[in-house]
């Protein structure tokens, strides 16, 4: 049986999936992107947090069979509640063997996958064919912009996008809006251009750049550097999508 | 909201009518000296006084009247008499009869001229019985005096040509309600006499059960729209707020105006009405700390109504607090209850269970301390080397012996007379007695407070001294008589290593079940008190959570020093059901499977497990319904008692530093909500500390 990494399991995640859901965040992922909210999400390796509730340390071992038997102490509520579990990180991609374990073992629970789409095809595949509803993260779509923000050209997650959109299954583009960088009219034109026409997507989500996000390097003891005005006003342009005939929503 | 109603908030808010206040209390000793009066006289006497020296005001606007203007409730006994009538005997908190509720059905569909009917019949019908007569007689003194205030603000509406005003007030409260404005106004009126008299914690009952009928008719006879209704419900709720800085309570705002919800008939069936969901709106619009609101529900609730009560539970007013009545109606009943009765309960102040009309009870007799009946078995326990069975056993009989005693101190229980309250009470005018005699239900409550701090401490030890062996006896015990001072590493293990209960970890939770289960034993086991009722275990903790930790003068029970789950002295015990302060729990699910455990059919006077989430979790409608799902699993799982608070830490923070800014942040404290500015400082640091481990 495989094992993972997982660097936080919390209850009650409203704002991450149909009905009542529990949310494993997978620790590490291939990307670093400039504006990353989850900073302990990015190495695999255990982080010591100090906050103002006092020391904690970020990352625990858990068996596939381990993880399943804890989520699964709670799946007649999460069934009863129209909810499920969330596989997101850090990037579930990362560790796709022990997550589609994981899946496996359940006790028949809604499935959401919260990815970046950066792995291999064969890891995503895994994954996919185990979740009912996908969170697909769009970035950037110029090849250079996303290689100088992330770390990584675009190519797998474009590619991985299409084998989704292939899959029939129902999907999320969520678009982290940060200011300057990625709510331009131009990306978000482009994104249009990419996802307008893919079967299977229900709808698009905005995500607001967050300017708490920041705080949390120093409590992981990490430095935050973002070469973005993060005051610069939003240009949440739900218009282009609406246009297209996509619905839009900010949350 | 209108402008008018914004307006006669405001003026509450800001305080305008407390300039129409009175300079000082009237005074009575001499008049009741010279008369030689009894008790009951006095006590009648007090509230014919009261009402005499009442001035009629009537604030601009307003439609629901009686702005209270005399400030004090004087004594009827110098202090020397006093003294000498309460010598050996135990007063409740301050005295007078309190923490009870009324059946309001009563004034509504009889009016005060129809109770006094009835005192006149059976005054004739007892002539022989000197006491009942002299009951009588004095709660036939209290209704005449309100009458007479009320044909005061009949007479004075007529001069100024408020012709509505005064046709209400010629009806009510002397005849019974025929209208839902008549029913609101006669409350209101009767209600602050209660206050007045100096009785406290007046509970307002079941208010969309005994209102609805009058609303009903209304609405159905065209009289009232639903925007009318809604406008009148609102100004009644902002004459709640009038008075509340001239209650007595431990905190400002700790005042028991308390009204319950929704539920089932006392046939079974359900109870929701329309008026049900117009309270809980006008509650979410007007945001203030009074009518407090409790919502009866079972796992078969509408997910809508639940939706509706989130939206007020966004407002961070710390209401509605849930009760299920799957759980609590049979606890009743096998308590001695009658069916019919429990299924009519109302929460008290703060979250017991009690039937309006038919309870002479006294929920919170105290507390029993688990944190102490824990802390001495442990230090004991590892000084004699004794196993870890033989510190639970010590535990037990810690809990029986805080028990017994809390029952022997309310053996010697002495209820003032209290004629004007027995009014609207079910049998006291038909039978000739006083309810501080008692009524139908006569039970004593204690909470088992600060529960969770008490089983992490147990759990604690037996993991690492007992199980591991990773600590010796002798370390903890040195390191705890040390206040943890030179063990810092120790005292981290305890309190971040060992099993905790809020994340449905059996090794935690089997110990809070366990000493639930000494604790309703213990009372099991006590019997029948000499007022013929029997002690209920609860679970709350009111204000013990920081009694306990830093001592309170007059209090019963120890000061807690540094304890087993690491602890440090002075530092604040659990609320209610709630995990241990600075405790990580896996989330707000296992916390409500760890306290679905306990037996709540043994455990049956209430105390909610109290829960905050973050104000960010009520974003949009979509999660605001997910709130809703939380309420309704918390009913499916078979816990007893539900309190949300929606909080924000920056705003908590901010409120602290520049309280001008924040006059209006009202906050859930224990049982009660009140103005965060108006807490003393050991409260709003404990509200702050609670909210950093909330849910986001």
């Amino acid at each position: 049986m495989t094992s993972g990494i997982v660097f936080d399991i919390k209850e009650f995640t409203v704002h991450d999936g149909p009905g009542v859901r529990t949310t494993v965040f997978l620790k590490g992922c291939p990307l670093a992107c400039m504006w990353c909210h989850n900073p302990e999400g990015q190495s695999m390796q255990p982080q010591v947090i100090r906050s103002l509730s006092g020391d904690r340390v970020a990352g625990s071992e858990y068996s596939a069979r381990e993880l399943a038997i804890l989520l699964n102490q709670q799946a007649a509520i999460l069934r009863a509640n129209d909810g499920g579990i969330t596989f997101s990180g850090g990037e579930p991609l990362f560790q796709a063997e022990f997550v589609s374990e994981v899946i496996d073992a359940l006790d028949d629970l809604h499935v959401v996958l919260d990815t970046s789409g950066y792995g291999s095809s064969e890891d995503f595949l895994l994954l996919l064919a185990r979740s009912d509803l996908v969170f697909y993260d769009l970035k950037l779509i110029n090849r250079e912009l996303h290689l100088y923000y992330t770390g990584f050209d675009n190519g797998l997650i474009l590619n991985n996008l299409q084998l989704l959109s292939e899959s029939g299954k129902p999907f999320i583009i969520r678009v982290p809006l940060i200011p300057g960088v990625t709510d331009t009219d131009e990306n978000l034109t482009a994104i249009v251009k990419t996802v307008g026409k893919l079967p299977g997507l229900v709808e698009v989500n905005f995500l607001p750049y967050n300017r708490a996000a920041g705080s949390k390097y120093q409590y992981a003891g990490m430095e935050f550097k973002p070469d973005y005005d993060e005051k610069r006003p939003l240009n949440i342009n739900t218009k282009i999508f609406e246009q297209a005939g996509l619905k839009v929503k900010s949350t | 909201m209108n402008e008018r109603v914004v307006f006669l908030k405001h003026r509450i808010r800001t305080g305008e009518h407390k300039v129409l206040r009175q300079g000082k209390s009237i005074d009575l000793l001499e008049e009741c000296e010279k008369e030689g009066l009894s008790w009951t006289r006095r006590a009648a006497r007090l509230v014919h006084r009261q009402c005499e020296a009442e001035r009629v005001v009537f604030e601009p606007e307003e439609r629901i009247v009686f702005t209270r203007t005399v400030p004090g409730v004087p004594p009827v006994y110098s202090a020397v008499d006093w003294s000498r009538l309460t010598a050996g005997r135990t007063l409740h908190e301050l005295g007078p009869v309190s923490n009870i509720c009324a059946d309001w059905d009563l004034l509504l569909s009889q009016g005060l001229l129809g109770r006094r009917e009835v005192a006149v019949n059976t005054h004739s019908r007892l002539e022989g019985d000197a006491s009942a007569v002299e009951f009588l007689d004095s709660a036939v003194e209290t209704i005449d005096a309100v009458l007479e205030l009320a044909s005061r603000y009949a007479e004075q509406a007529s001069l100024l040509c408020r012709d509505d005003l005064a046709a209400v007030l010629e009806s009510v409260p002397a005849h019974p309600a025929h209208s839902f404005r008549e029913a609101l106004q006669s409350l209101r009126m009767c209600q602050a006499v209660v206050w007045l008299g100096g009785n406290y914690h007046v509970g307002l009952g079941r208010f969309d059960q005994y209102m609805w009928p009058f609303l009903q008719s209304d609405l159905q006879a065209g009289f009232l729209t639903i925007p009318d209704a809604e406008e009148l419900l609102a100004e009644f709720f902002i004459s709640l707020n009038k008075d509340s800085d001239l209650y007595p309570g431990v905190q400002q705002g700790d005042n028991g105006q308390s009204m319950t919800l929704g539920g089932v008939k006392s046939n079974g069936s359900p109870a929701i009405n329309e008026l049900t969901k117009m309270v809980l709106r006008i509650a979410c619009d007007l945001e203030l700390i009074d009518p407090k609101i409790n919502l009866r529900i079972s796992p078969q609730t509408d997910l809508e109504l639940l939706c509706l009560a989130s939206e007020l539970t966004r407002k961070g007013l710390g209401f509605p607090q849930y009760s299920n009545d799957d759980v609590v109606i049979p606890a009743l009943v096998a308590h001695g209850y009658d069916l019919e009765d429990a299924r009519d309960y109302v929460v008290a102040a703060c979250w017991e269970f009690i039937i309006p009309g038919r309870g002479m009870e006294i929920v919170n007799s105290g507390a029993v301390s688990f944190p102490a009946a824990v802390d001495q078995a442990i230090r004991v326990g590892l000084s004699d080397g004794m196993e870890f069975d033989d510190i639970l056993s010590r535990t037990a009989e810690n809990i029986r012996a805080q028990v017994n005693h809390l029952g022997e101190v309310y053996s010697r229980l002495l209820l003032p007379p209290t004629p004007y309250y027995s009014v609207f009470m079910r049998g006291c005018l038909e039978q000739g007695h006083d309810l501080s005699e008692g009524l139908k239900y006569n039970n004593f409550g204690i909470h088992g407070a600060c529960s969770a701090n008490a089983a992490d401490a147990l759990a604690a030890v037996k993991q690492f001294v007992f199980d591991e062996h990773s600590l010796s006896a002798e370390e903890v015990l040195s390191a705890l008589q040390a206040n943890f001072e030179g063990y810092e590493s120790l005292r981290r293990k305890l309190g971040e290593e060992g099993p905790k209960v809020g994340s449905n970890d059996d090794r935690a939770d089997a110990l809070l079940v366990n000493l639930f289960e000494d604790f309703a034993a213990a009372c099991e086991d006590y019997g029948l008190t000499p007022r013929g009722g029997i002690l209920r275990p609860g679970t709350g903790s009111a204000m013990y959570y920081i009694w306990l930790a830093s001592g309170h003068e007059g209090m019963r029970e120890p000061v807690v020093e540094a304890t087993a789950d690491g602890r440090v002295s002075g530092e604040p015990f659990s609320a209610n059901l709630a995990p241990s302060p600075g405790v990580r729990v896996r989330g707000p699910i296992s916390t409500l499977q760890s306290f679905s455990k306990i037996d709540f059919h043994r455990v049956c006077n209430g105390g909610p497990i109290t829960m905050e989430l973050s104000d960010s979790v009520f974003r949009n409608p979509e999660s605001i319904r997910k709130v809703a799902m939380l309420v309704r699993i918390f009913a499916q799982l078979g816990c007893q008692q539900l309190q949300l608070n929606s909080l924000n830490v920056e705003t908590l923070l901010d409120a602290k530093a520049h309280p001008e800014k924040h006059k209006n942040l009202i906050v859930r404290v224990w049982g009660w909500s009140g103005y965060f500015c108006e807490l003393a400082p050991e409260y709003q640091d404990h509200i702050i500390a609670r909210s950093l481990y909330q849910v986001e």
